[in-house]
């Protein structure tokens, strides 16, 4: 018996009950395992590829709780991934799909163009602009774009205040960049604050992982040299992400298309070692922040990212940070871990399964009380905050930017 | 199966709930266990009517028909191993009623077991069957297979939970068995009959089950010793002195060892097993329960004793128990494990002698067992693609299957028959009891359109 041949899944069944599209449609066809059987089928050529094979294999949130939870030790991300290219290449992504990956991938080009003002409603394709809701959220419940973009605004190095403790790389992806510029400020000067010098190096552009996930894999090779290029320099400060996805592809992606696109190992290696996701990062030096005295606390809940919890730890860092923060009374929701079904583009693609999801988390939140809900993740920021009615008076942010709140109250 | 009669079938649920594309319909041909077949349909049926009228369809057509929950089977029970219509119960997924004052609950086939529990805790009750599966299997499937689990040792399986149930007949017709009596001698108590069914006498569409109050408490001991032996003659002793653990777990020494070697949880690799025990009730009978059991199994030169104090110290004894399947899972491409079950006097006999069948064949095996009941679990890593590996697998779970008959245990203690052991049941069972199966078989299904294929 060989060593070396991969995991097969043993059908055992477990993952059925991590996955949160199973939970929602009972459905096997819905389910990991399923999704498995169908990509070996495919493999061993019993199946040939088809338009309902691609629907039932992207039927998924690449939320990793399957693979977490599998007793077998199955690489699920690595096999929908590989399939979800493969099937993008043969049948194509949905219109609107295509175009969101396509503006995606001409980022970085239209930033080297420079001048074109207003890129963030640029990112917004027409044919998502004809409807009044883009997939399970109202249109006017959906980000306002700044009118410039974060790194436009900021220097490419800020220097710290006080004792300088280190350099740390910023790597903000396109939705700090385009839409959620407060994130970046805050995060900077929350760097800043703690002594650190940050870096936001110019040229880094699109993480590709959306891209990847939708079958691009051409404009992903593209976007993903540009990052190498940006970030390799042969420096060994931590590279910090604030979205645990761009975190993944920087970490784990990365280094598994190492052969594909010709890429230096060891340089991507080294790139990989170097990401950590923020959050963390910022629970771990907790110490260095001086906070003032606060004589009213905010009360705050919060929302775990599937991607940070099975990329960067499995333990609920935001959580933890939320203890620490004086000034704060962090008020968990039952379901803070369960995942709210934004999902990159799931949200638009399956907006039933995904509004029955958020529906639950933002109906669990509320009873919390909570005024402030936090998430590390662009996605489901969008995601829970486009479905909060307008009645609502809770807000949500990074916790970055409570962090930042807390330091500047006086 | 003809274009005219699939759409009759799938007007009675609606498109919505059917499928008949191959690539859905290849979801619907597998559970745990190796075989696979494939369906003509699949129907998601949502009240005993659909249900009913679904049957009617079969019957009419003589279409063969097989019920699914969850597809956590281990045996092939829910694989449609004579095609025709899978009827998948997983929508089906409410708990109509819940009456802790009259300790029952009615629910449908598709509530998932783990849900149940969650349902019956802010009321101070639990549903005591709970198999390896729970978070993902249905209640429907949990009764079809009459599901075990760690507990069962003192609180019984799920036949003891079963007051009632509706059930659709191979004709169509509906009908209603038992009561939400606890005492209830009315007739044939034909509910149980259909527990461990797997399908084969007719669909349920509503179970109502006996619940029992949360204990108040729960204690956690692991125990080592040198001598196999010594792990049986602990465990009689500790029943004989009145005590009935919820859990008597046990692992043999090759199973320690591949958890230490991936887990370093510091067992100690010269055991020749331990034995994990869990009592519970209220908080001074469990003390002085955990006392007595300290006694017995130092009067059966126990190598080491550890009594978990804290919630977090039980979890950590119970890791060992609970990572055990996922070690030898990721050992080998693939993993077999079967449940045959012995007299609790026989169990170190057994455990010898599925090492001595492992050696004989060259392979890697561990045991679990539940020291308790008897019933144990051989795990065995292996490659489906590596011919001659998986030929001595199979000769090898012959032989346990022999073992377990010649020491007069039984093939399966909860997993059920299925495909799997069906060709095995005449080691345990006489041509006269297989046949009187069949006469019951043929007078409720004389057609054979329920879950054809399988073991009678
Ligand atoms: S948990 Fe792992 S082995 Fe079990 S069905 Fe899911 S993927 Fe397969
Ligand atoms: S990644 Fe998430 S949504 Fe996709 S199959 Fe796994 S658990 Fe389900």
């Amino acid at each position: 018996m060989s060593r070396t041949t991969l995991q097969n899944c043993g059908r055992c069944g477990l993952c059925l009950s991590a996955c949160p599209v199973y939970k929602v449609l009972k459905e096997e066809h819905a389910s990991p395992r399923a999704r498995l059987k169908l990509i070996q089928a495919y493999k061993n050529k019993t199946l040939p590829t088809s338009p309902v094979l691609q629907e039932l294999v992207s039927k998924c949130l690449m939320c990793g709780r399957c693979a977490a939870m599998c007793p077998s030790g199955i690489n699920h991300y690595g096999k929908f991934m590989e399939m979800r290219r493969e099937m993008a290449a043969a049948h194509g992504d949905k219109i609107e799909i295509r175009s969101l990956v396509f503006m995606l991938a001409r980022e970085y080009r239209l930033r080297a163009a420079a001048g074109v003002a207003r890129i963030g409603r640029g990112l917004l394709p027409a044919s998502f602009q004809k409807k009044s809701r883009l997939g399970n959220i109202p249109l006017d419940r959906f980000p306002r774009f700044p009118g410039k973009p974060l790194r436009e605004t900021l220097p490419e190095e800020i220097p710290p205040q006080g004792t300088e403790r280190g350099t740390v790389v910023y790597f903000t992806g396109c939705a700090t960049n385009h839409l959620f510029a407060d994130t970046g400020h805050a995060s900077v000067r929350v760097l800043t604050a703690m002594g650190y010098r940050v870096r936001i190096p110019e040229g880094q552009t699109c993480c590709a992982l959306p891209m990847l996930f939708h079958g691009a894999a051409d404009q992903a090779g593209n976007s993903i040299q540009t990052n190498i290029q940006a970030l390799g320099a042969a420096e060994d400060d931590p590279i910090l992400v604030d979205c645990a996805t761009c975190g993944a592809a920087l970490k784990k992606e990365y280094p598994l298309l190492c052969d594909t696109l010709h890429l230096d190992s060891d340089v991507v290696a080294g790139i990989a070692a170097r990401v950590s996701h923020i959050t963390p990062f910022v629970l771990d030096h907790m110490d260095e922040l001086d906070f003032p005295a606060a004589d009213t606390a905010l009360k705050v809940t919060s929302h775990t990212p599937c991607h940070r919890k099975h990329g960067f730890g499995g333990e609920d860092v935001v959580a933890r940070l939320l203890k620490q923060t004086p000034g704060v009374d962090y008020r968990p929701a039952p379901d803070a871990e369960e995942c709210c079904g934004g999902g990159g583009t799931f949200f638009y693609e399956y907006p039933e399964i995904s509004k029955k999801m958020v529906d639950k988390k933002v109906a669990s939140a509320r009873t919390t009380g909570a005024d402030i809900w936090v998430t590390d993740c662009p996605v489901c920021r969008i995601n829970l905050a486009g479905n909060l009615d307008g009645e609502s008076s809770m807000r949500v942010i990074h916790p970055l930017e409570l962090i930042d709140m807390q330091l500047g109250r006086s | 199966m003809k274009e005219n009669i699939k759409q009759e079938f799938m007007e009675v649920v609606g498109k919505d709930r059917s499928l008949h594309r191959t690539e859905e319909l290849s979801c619907y041909a597998y559970d745990a266990f190796v075989a696979e077949a494939m369906p003509d349909l699949v129907l998601f049926p949502k009240t005993t009517q659909e249900v009913s009228a679904i049957m009617k369809t079969a019957s009419r057509y003589k279409v063969p028909v097989t019920g699914r929950g969850a597809g956590t089977s281990i045996c092939g029970a829910p694989v449609p191993a004579r095609h025709g219509v899978v009827v998948c119960f997983s929508k089906m997924d409410e708990i109509i009623e819940v009456n802790t004052r009259d300790r029952y609950v009615i629910v449908q086939p598709g509530v998932v077991n783990g849900d149940l529990q969650r349902a019956l805790a802010p009321f101070g009750f639990f549903y005591p069957p709970d198999p390896g599966s729970m978070e993902v299997s249905t209640i429907g499937g949990n009764v079809a297979q009459n599901a075990g689990g760690l507990r069962c040792l003192k609180y019984g399986v799920t036949a003891d939970y079963v007051l009632g149930m509706k059930v659709v007949l191979a004709s169509g017709k509906a009908v209603r068995f038992g009561s939400r009596n606890v005492k209830d001698v009315t007739g044939y108590r034909i509910s149980e009959l259909f527990c461990g069914s797997e399908g084969t006498l007719g669909l349920m569409t509503e179970v109502t089950l006996k619940v029992v109050p949360l204990p108040e408490t729960t204690r956690t001991l692991m125990v080592t010793f040198n001598h196999l032996d010594d792990t049986a003659k602990s465990v009689s002793d500790i029943i004989g002195a009145g005590i009935i653990p919820t859990a008597m777990e046990l692992l043999d020494k090759m199973t320690m060892n591949a958890i230490e070697d991936s887990a370093n949880l510091g067992l100690p690799r010269n055991a020749a097993g331990s034995l994990l025990i869990e009592v519970d009730g209220v908080k001074e009978a469990c003390d002085r329960e955990i006392e007595k059991i300290i006694q017995k199994v130092r009067d059966n030169h126990a190598a080491d004793i550890q009594v978990a104090e804290t919630k977090p110290e039980q979890d950590r004894l119970w890791t060992a128990r609970r990572s055990a399947y996922g070690v030898f899972a990721k050992l080998a491409p693939d993993i077999v494990t079967e449940d045959v079950t012995v007299p609790v006097s026989k169990v170190p006999e057994m455990i010898r002698n599925i090492e001595a069948i492992a050696e004989k064949h060259d392979l890697t095996m561990g045991v679990l067992a539940h020291a308790g009941d008897g019933n144990m679990h051989p795990l065995a890593p292996t490659d489906r693609t590596d011919k001659d590996h998986w030929r001595r697998v199979e000769l090898a779970f012959k032989e346990i299957f022999e073992a377990a008959a010649a020491l007069g245990g039984t093939l399966s203690g909860e997993h059920g028959i299925g495909i799997a052991k069906a060709p095995y049941l005449g080691l345990v069972m006489d041509k006269d009891s297989i046949e009187f199966m069949s006469v019951i078989k043929k007078a409720v299904d004389p057609d054979n359109l329920l879950n054809p294929g399988k073991f009678v």
